[in-house]
């Protein structure tokens, strides 16, 4: 018998890898595969993609390719984007090539990432020489959003361009074995940026300079302390002085204030369990990769004083994210406030020049660095509602938040976004990208700060966009900026914008119906819309329930002032509202003559209203105050109440508020029972309106979003009732349910409308 | 026919149209130049650069607290005279009568008209009457056309202004809006607040010999906003406002809070915004001062190079920008 020997066959392949694989290891991965497999051949960064080539046999081949994306390094999201066969080379080795500009980029952009063990691990090692180094960083760990100047990610287009590596410092990050190579914010002591402490009396750099911001925080001092993605505001958060004086410097009496707690245990999660009650969840969310604010309620016996977040049970907790942070709280061995470093409803600073001007009032001293940031991310937040980890606000560490579609736009289109709360969105081809949070386009800094990430998100994806969309309310600062702009521009209507982000998170196909609570948003009928539901789909929503119009006394300044909504019910219901003040008649009388009294269907102002009448809150010193105390003082067990509903001549449904009011007037029934009843009764409407509407007009899933539901008793009362009657239902998770999210809508309403 | 109140027939060109002119307009209006039998008017030559203005008025209501529609109707052409340097000297007035208007409340008009213009130096030197139907006017409308000369060698104008002026304001904001607003819906609560109507040529005439004098303005729709978002359009410069130094009443103040409205974009009828050189504000700033118009006087901010804004420094240390007023402003806090 002849028996051929077979040879295994060799080949050579050449696959594009897409997805995140810059800036997170990915080429050093690649190398160290190969050489454990013995495969030759090369890998190199493109514009936003891997380009890897390797010849061997075939079956080696196969699981190298398997390995390319499931032994991955765990910052990445690598798939692959294309597999074709080349020719057979001379080939001896495995070889990095210098990183080349293709022309069709797919570009990822790594978010900002939390200090990895490894380095934690080094950091605390007398031995290393980068111990308690507070910018040491690899290729898992570090910044990277705030970081980069430009693509391709390389070292000369971050903001370590300035500092020249030492000889150490390159020897890693040459070497592609070394878990720092390509590093591109590799630093040590010798070769990389340095703290600098700066107070009336005192100048200090190094070790010296963290030393005197924890000797400061100690005495009580207020420190502004530069972090990731922009400055924090420090201070000793079990210092009740202290914190009166950062709450009135900084003109914020009661907004609840974050917190950083050390790192402390085997989870780190110690000093956490001490002051707040911490369940799987939560833990989960505090020690994810993105290190959110997580809304964690406070223990009964918690030392955390009152002032932290007055009036309210949850507290917005956070662990280190940064080397920096982990020796500062280490350091100071207590939980500081943290809270960002801004001028109210500005963006977070960055500059150390500018945050000295503007928070001179502020802060007694400030912990600078010398490594410049790019463009600001402010924390991001998380609250978990319903079971699931509900992001409030997008930003260090999340954002850019990218998206592949199962559609394509014609075109590359920006979305604008809102006014409150702004992020914009950028879509591409088959991508999506939601800016980190951005803040209140009120202010010259934010406005700037909207036009950088606008222009800088562009540039760094390499997409030009060729249209726009943007909110419908002429007087948004992101319309008007939009309506300047020389492109062809959509608008589209606020609520529509908010459902169709919510559905592009679940099901774009589905039918919904979906409750979109918010303050306010210009409806199509001109009035201020508030308390929709909506049901279709993106592109085709069609307006379903509603509450019962009322008209806001003294317009935008109800927002902030929730005795008006009160007001405003009230006469809507011919009852009386402090009649005996001048100042009240004068209201009422221009209320009635409907002088800057919009029409409006808002929730938000329910729960406003309902704030002010149970003695909560008249004026707010911060936007949701009211809701938010309202939302913390529910308690007990209490009947709901029956919200009428009757069709207009358009088959609107119509909710009554009107019992609700008379509800929340009886004095003697204790304000817990009270407000607990008021957000009962919201849920059970929604459980009403939904039954009422699935009658004649069948949907598949009930969508509940917009900033009312970041209210977690509302939220959570609704799901359940809903999902008990048969119902399955959904809220937004990736994307905020506030007007953060608002610019992802925007782009799918563009697309579907 | 009834002889109390306006009809047609005052309008169609015979005996009541002639003996209204002559008992009521001519009577209350009579200057030398004042012809009523005569289809136009001769004027003696003017010194200097001729300037003309022309202007309607429609305000609702006619008779308000420190004005009628008459006064205001002077005022207005006399301060877009002033404003822009000019010395005021005649006014021709054309009005527009609902048929059914009470002749009695006309002649009130007419003489708080023909008060105005006398204290304001100013003839009216030609003038018209027409009546319109029942339903088609809202009581009286009036036009003016007012004619003055302003000196040679003034350099006035918004492409004169530069980064580092001054902005002043002559007295408080917001008075004329707030007053006619109350008056107009009757709120009657607030009524010791007047609105601000008057000639503001004492305070022109106050400032023209400073040459840093780069531009002026009353501040009538719209407000002082309005007037800053032209000042930055035209410049394409920034103007910043130290809200704190912005002279409000306190009553007016106090209303605004109440019923929501910013007074930055209210009427006024009776102030000047003036852009001055920063080297001469201080001596404009107390020119103003020693007149009785201008005790309240301020300086409110100033001009700066950079991105075509107005930005409000607020109390808090705080930026806000100052958008341009919407027809419709419309809250916008979600």
């Amino acid at each position: 018998m002849n028996i051929d020997r077979q040879l295994p066959s060799h080949e050579s392949r050449r696959w594009l890898m897409g997805g995140r694989v810059q800036g997170v290891g990915y080429r050093a991965f690649v190398y160290n595969l190969a050489q454990r497999f013995g495969l030759c051949g090369m890998v190199q960064n493109l514009t936003g993609e891997v380009r890897v080539e390797a010849q061997g046999e075939t079956g080696l081949l196969d699981t190298f390719a398997a390995a390319l994306v499931s032994a991955a390094p765990p910052l990445s999201r690598p798939y692959i984007v294309s597999c074709q066969p080349i020719p057979l080379r001379e080939l001896n080795s495995f070889e990095i090539l210098p990183s080349a500009e293709s022309l069709h980029a797919q570009v990822h952009i790594p978010p900002d990432n939390f200090l990895c063990d490894d380095c934690r691990r080094e950091m605390l090692d007398p031995d290393d020489r980068r111990y308690r180094y507070p910018f040491i960083n690899c290729t898992q760990c570090g910044p990277r959003y705030t970081l980069i100047t430009r693509m391709p990610y390389d070292r000369p287009h971050t903001t370590m361009t300035d500092f020249a590596l030492c000889d150490a410092c390159r020897a890693e990050y040459e070497d592609p074995a070394d878990r720092r190579f390509h590093a591109q914010p590799l630093a040590c002591p010798a070769c990389g940026p340095q703290l600098n402490f700066v107070s009336t009396h005192e100048n200090a750099t190094g070790d010296t300079a963290l030393m005197s911001c924890i000797g400061a925080l100690r005495r009580g001092e207020i420190v502004a302390v530069k972090g990731i993605g922009g400055y924090h505001l420090m201070c000793d958060a079990l210092n009740p002085a202290a914190i009166a004086r950062l709450r009135l410097s900084k003109h914020r009496p009661h907004k609840p204030l974050a917190l950083m707690f050390p790192w402390c245990g085997e989870d780190g999660l110690q000093r956490v369990r001490e002051e707040l009650l911490l369940d799987a969840q939560s833990a989960a969310a505090l020690t994810d990769a993105a290190r959110p604010i997580v809304l964690i309620q406070k223990l009964t016996d918690t030392t955390l004083p009152d002032s932290i977040a007055p009036g309210l049970n949850e507290i917005g907790a956070m662990l280190p994210y940064s080397p920096l942070h982990y020796l500062l709280l280490d350091g100071f061995g207590s939980t500081l406030v943290a809270t960002s470093g801004n001028v109210s409803g500005e963006p977070v600073l960055t500059d150390n020049t500018e945050v000295e001007m503007r928070l001179n009032n502020v802060a007694q001293a400030f912990l600078h660095h010398n490594r410049p940031i790019a463009r600001p991310a402010d924390d991001s937040v998380m609250r978990i509602i319903a079971s699931r980890p509900r992001l409030l606000r997008a930003g260090r560490g999340i954002a850019p938040l990218e998206y592949d579609l199962p559609f394509s736009f014609p075109q590359p289109i920006l979305a604008a976004g809102g006014h409150m709360k702004n992020a914009i969105a950028l879509g591409w081809e088959n991508r999506m990208i939601l800016s980190p949070h951005i803040g209140d386009l009120d202010t010259p800094r934010s406005i700037g700060v909207f036009e950088q990430t606008i222009s800088d998100l562009q540039n760094l994806y390499g997409v030009t966009a060729k249209s726009v969309v943007c909110d419908a309310h002429p007087g948004y600062a992101s319309t008007r900026w939009a309506a300047q702009q020389l492109l062809p521009l959509q608008r589209v209507y606020h609520h529509h914008a908010h459902a169709s982000a919510l559905a592009f998170e679940h099901s774009l196909e589905k039918t919904w119906l979906t409750f979109i609570w918010d303050g306010v948003g210009l409806g199509m009928d001109g009035t201020l819309w508030g308390g929709e539901a909506l049901h279709g789909s993106p592109g085709r929503w069609q307006r379903a329930a509603t509450f019962k119009p009322f008209r806001l006394p003294g317009g935008e300044r109800a927002s902030r002032e929730p005795w008006r909504s009160a007001a405003a019910l009230c006469w809507e219901a011919g009852l009386d509202w402090h009649s005996d003040m001048r100042d009240a008649v004068l209201l009422k009388s221009a209320w009635r003559h409907g002088l800057n009294a919009p029409v409006t269907t808002s929730a938000g102002r329910l729960f406003d209203a309902a704030a002010s009448l149970l003695g909560l809150c008249d004026t707010a010193s911060f936007e949701g105050q009211g809701p938010m105390l309202l939302e913390a003082a529910a308690r007990g067990s209490i009947d709901a109440i029956y919200l009428p509903l009757h069709e207009d001549a358009n088959r609107l449904l119509i909710a009554d508020w009107t019992p609700l009011l008379h509800a929340l007037r009886r004095d003697e029934i204790p304000v817990a029972q009270r407000a607990m009843q008021f957000h009962l009764s919201l849920a059970q409407s929604i459980v009403e309106q939904t039954k009422r509407v699935h009658v004649s007009r069948p949907f598949d899933v009930v969508g509940l979003t917009g900033g009312v539901f970041q209210n977690k008793l509302l939220a959570e009362f609704a799901c359940r009732e809903l999902s008990s009657a048969g119902f399955s239902v959904h809220l937004p998770e990736q994307a905020p349910c506030n007007d953060g999210g608002l610019a992802l809508g925007q782009l799918i309403e563009a697309q579907y409308g | 026919m009834d002889d109390t109140h306006i009809s047609l027939a005052h309008g169609n060109g015979g005996r009541y149209m002639r003996e209204l002119i002559e008992t009521l307009f001519a009577k209350h209006l009579v200057n030398p130049l004042l012809d009523v039998h005569t289809d136009a008017a001769a004027l003696p030559t003017l010194d200097g650069i001729l300037m003309v203005t022309t202007d309607g008025f429609t305000v609702q209501p006619l008779e308000f607290p420190g004005g009628t529609i008459g006064s205001l109707a002077v005022h207005g052409s006399v301060n877009d005279l002033a404003v822009s340097g000019a010395i005021p000297h005649y006014l021709t007035l054309s009005a527009f009568i609902e048929e059914g208007f009470e002749i009695a409340r006309l002649e009130r008009i007419v003489i708080s008209l023909a008060n105005a213009a006398r204290d304001a130096n100013v003839a009216v030197v030609a003038g018209d009457t027409k009546v319109v139907r029942r339903g088609e006017g809202g009581g009286l409308y009036l036009s003016v056309t007012g004619i003055g000369v302003r000196a040679k060698n003034l350099n006035l104008g918004l492409q004169h202004v530069q980064a580092g002026d001054a902005i002043l304001v002559s007295g408080p904001v917001g008075d004329h809006g707030i007053a006619v607003m109350l008056a107009r819906e009757q709120f009657g609560l607030y009524g010791e607040l007047q609105s601000d109507a008057a000639s503001v040529l004492p305070l022109t005439k106050a400032l023209l010999s400073l040459e840093g004098l780069h531009f002026m303005r009353d501040p009538t729709r719209g407000g002082l906003a309005t007037v800053m978002h032209e000042i930055s359009h035209a410049t394409k410069m920034q103007v910043r406002l130290n809200q704190p130094a912005i002279p409000v009443r306190e009553q007016v103040f106090a209303v605004c809070e109440m019923l929501g409205y910013d007074p930055l974009f209210l009427a006024c009828e009776g102030r000047v915004i003036a852009i001055i050189a920063a080297a001469q504000a201080d001596e404009a700033l107390s020119r103003w001062r020693k007149l009785p118009q201008g005790e309240h006087a301020a300086i409110i901010g100033s001009i700066k190079a950079g991105r075509a804004q107005v930005v409000l420094e607020t109390e808090l240390g705080g930026e806000r920008i100052l958008s341009e007023l919407e027809d419709d402003p419309l809250p916008r806090i979600c």
